[in-house]
């Protein structure tokens, strides 16, 4: 009897402690933004970070790893060529070091045609990188694909092109006045 | 004091300006293809009506300004100076069309900024702007390292015996050819020979790092384009930082030295000279800068603890030293960094070595080596001097090609632009603190801007007070221009309103 009570205490002890462990890893990894990120590295230097947004421009892929660019500002959510706001500022992003594996979910990028898939990444922020030649980076120990990007719609601009049409009649008008003083300079001379 | 302008010089600056504008409109046709070979139908729009708005105005200066006359030193001074500005405005229109910028002050900041090949931007949310824009963007830092005046004389200008004066008001004094023409020419022959050199290596380390090719290509030239001229402008937010990549911080390292280097050294070295390399005033006073900046540098970042390896000494310590040196402006790290992590000491030394700047006639910006070793030789001749007896001749030359003996009136002038730009670097710094940024903030991202180097410390962005905007428009083209052409056009200013007063008080 008392060893199977102590086999329970045992079991219910490993429970109990897995738990701690995992809450407490989730405690660790803190969800910020990159400007915060950047704004407080020493801070958050070597500690476990999570980071939601868009990935942008291109995956550099160098065998088993490589590298993504994750923005998490105001463009992430709606871009200027989507009709987003002005948010005050260029963009917000940082570099993410992942597994190629974690990579290879990441199907758009973000940029001028689109909006990129949208991922939360968790891993290790790292202020100077020692193995990155002291880049601040965060070292991805997992990418979760939370949307997927879509092409951005760019109709074509009348308006525009109403202001080409009337630019080239200018040009134009301008152009034939141009000449015929030029002819009426020669036959002066 | 210049003389109340008569009619016909107006009308010759009018003429002037508005061939460089058609200048402008060229260049635009090269981001016009990139946008439609992009297939961004939007983008190629805001590049056409740009060019027709150039050709428009230069055929309305031809009408309205054509005289029989040709242009003086005067007119030189003040086309070269008015030109930019007009550049400025026109250069501007595919910005603000193109949705990234939220006022038309805030494009013609940028204009500036890539003419002047500082670096320093306003666009927001560049990880989502075209290929087109980007194109424009460090094709304009590009033509304007090399001087749009430069572009009017090879194309527009041939045959124009006043066009050595605008050439030479533009803060590019020296002649590699006897005809200023051919001097256009040589220089364009240079920077494209290095163009397609340089950008195929960047492209191949960009394919190494797992870039696409098509991409990697656009990259490599607009990165090319950013060093070479100096401006540090990149198709990405993160700059530099965004491609992690050692070879191409090399690449691009090696680029804006050699970018920032004299053309007339360049043209020295390209006919067989190549001990001007050692010899010349100005590789030496950038080597003994360079290694000043780089002790102080050391000496910051033993004191913080940070950086301190090889790799990362380079990469985020040396790299970023020598961008501020030749006043380009890439930088391997965010702006807040150098606040934040670099200490005070190495932020210090990149203040210094901005203020100090590039050589002369080249993409540079800063008091330039040429000064600054100038100064040296005179006080060290002073020094001799005092020490010498009364009757001993003390004289001091330096070598810049030829040995050029100090005087009085070549010293007096060096020291003028040297206290110009120490007025408006501490003016700009002012401003700033009574807008309420952290002084050493405010004074970093004056020097950088009236040194066309384009780092910021986090002060520079849209949202900056619009006088801010103002004044660094104003420090990126006077600082590049090197102030004589910009005391001219005021000069010009001056006296056209005189001559009003005068008319006025006549009647």
């Amino acid at each position: 009897m008392s060893r199977r009570v102590a086999s329970i205490v045992l079991v219910l002890a490993g429970l109990a402690a897995a738990f701690l462990m995992m809450s407490g890893s989730a405690l660790a990894a803190h969800e910020v933004s990159v400007e915060e990120l950047v704004a407080n590295m020493e801070q958050y230097d070597g500690q476990e970070v999570v980071i939601t947004g868009e990935a942008v421009g291109d995956l550099l892929v160098q065998g088993d790893y490589g590298w993504v660019t994750v923005n998490d500002d105001a463009y992430s959510v709606k871009s200027l060529e989507e009709g987003g706001d002005f948010a005050g500022y260029s963009n917000w992003g940082i570099g993410v070091w992942a597994p190629a594996g974690e990579l290879r979910q990441i199907h758009i990028l973000g940029g001028y045609k689109n909006k990129g898939d949208t991922v939360r990444v968790t891993g290790i922020f790292n202020r100077a990188d020692p193995e990155h030649e002291g880049d601040t980076d965060i070292r991805a120990t997992s990418i979760e694909l939370l949307e997927a990007g879509h092409p951005i719609p760019h109709p074509f601009q009348y308006g525009k092109l109403l202001i080409v049409v009337i630019l080239l009649a200018l040009v134009a008008i301008l152009w034939v006045d141009r000449r015929s003083r030029i002819r009426r300079a020669r036959r002066k001379q | 004091m210049i003389l109340r302008p008569a009619r016909e010089d107006v009308k010759l600056i009018g003429w002037g300006i508005g061939r460089v504008i058609l200048g402008v409109g060229l260049i635009m046709t090269v981001p016009l293809v990139v946008a439609l070979l992009s297939t961004e139908w939007d983008t190629a729009l805001d590049f056409l009506i740009g060019i027709l708005a150039c050709v428009a105005f230069w055929l309305f200066m031809e009408i309205t300004c054509h005289v029989k006359k040709d242009l003086t030193w005067l007119h030189g001074l003040i086309v070269a100076s008015g030109g930019w500005l007009a550049a400025m405005i026109f250069g501007a229109i595919p910005h603000i069309l193109s949705g990234h910028f939220k006022s038309f002050l805030d494009a013609c900041f940028d204009l500036m900024s890539g003419y002047t090949t500082t670096g320093l931007f306003l666009l927001q949310d560049l990880d989502h702007a075209s290929h087109g824009l980007n194109m424009w963007r460090h094709l304009l830092t590009y033509a304007g390292g090399q001087g749009i005046i430069v572009i009017a004389l090879t194309f527009l200008f041939a045959g124009t015996a006043g066009a050595f004066k605008i050439y030479a008001s533009e803060g590019k004094e020296e002649k590699l050819l006897p005809n200023v023409i051919n001097t256009a020419r040589a220089i364009w022959m240079i920077s494209l020979t290095y163009l397609v050199v340089g950008s195929l290596f960047i492209w191949l380390a960009l394919l190494k790092e797992g870039m696409p090719v098509a991409r990697g290509g656009l990259h490599s030239v607009w990165l090319f384009m950013g060093a070479w001229s100096t401006g540090g402008f990149a198709p990405q937010s993160l700059n530099l930082l965004y491609y992690h990549s050692f070879w191409v911080q090399i690449l691009t390292l090696v680029i804006f030295v050699i970018g920032s280097f004299n053309f007339v050294l360049h043209y020295e070295v390209w006919t067989g000279n190549r001990r001007e390399i050692y010899r010349n005033v100005e590789t030496r006073s950038f080597t003994t800068t360079m290694l000043l900046g780089t002790v102080m540098l050391s000496l910051g970042f033993g004191k913080i603890g940070l950086f301190t390896n090889f790799g990362e000494f380079f990469s985020k310590g040396l790299y970023n030293l020598a961008s501020a040196h030749t006043t380009t402006g890439n930088g391997t790290v965010f702006s807040i960094s150098f606040v934040n992590e670099f200490g005070l000491i190495a932020m210090w030394a990149l203040i210094l070595v901005m203020a100090i700047g590039a050589s002369a006639a080249s993409t540079g910006g800063g008091f330039k080596g040429l000064r600054m070793g100038i100064v040296f030789k005179y006080i060290r001749g002073e020094i001799r001097r005092l020490a010498s007896p009364e009757s001993a001749v003390v004289a001091e030359k330096v070598h810049h090609v030829h040995d050029v003996w100090l005087d009085d009136a070549l010293v007096k002038g060096v020291l003028f632009v040297l206290v110009c730009y120490v007025v408006i670097y501490a003016l700009g710094g002012v401003i700033g603190i009574m807008y309420g940024y952290d002084p050493s903030v405010a004074i970093f991202d004056s020097v950088s801007a009236g040194s066309n180097t384009g780092l910021s410390a986090g002060l520079t962005g849209p949202l900056m007070p619009a006088l801010m905007k103002v004044y660094y428009i104003f420090m990126m083209w006077a600082g590049r221009l090197e102030f004589i052409s910009v005391i001219a056009l005021f000069s010009f200013g001056g006296a056209i309103l005189r001559g009003r007063g005068a008319r006025r008080k006549k009647r």
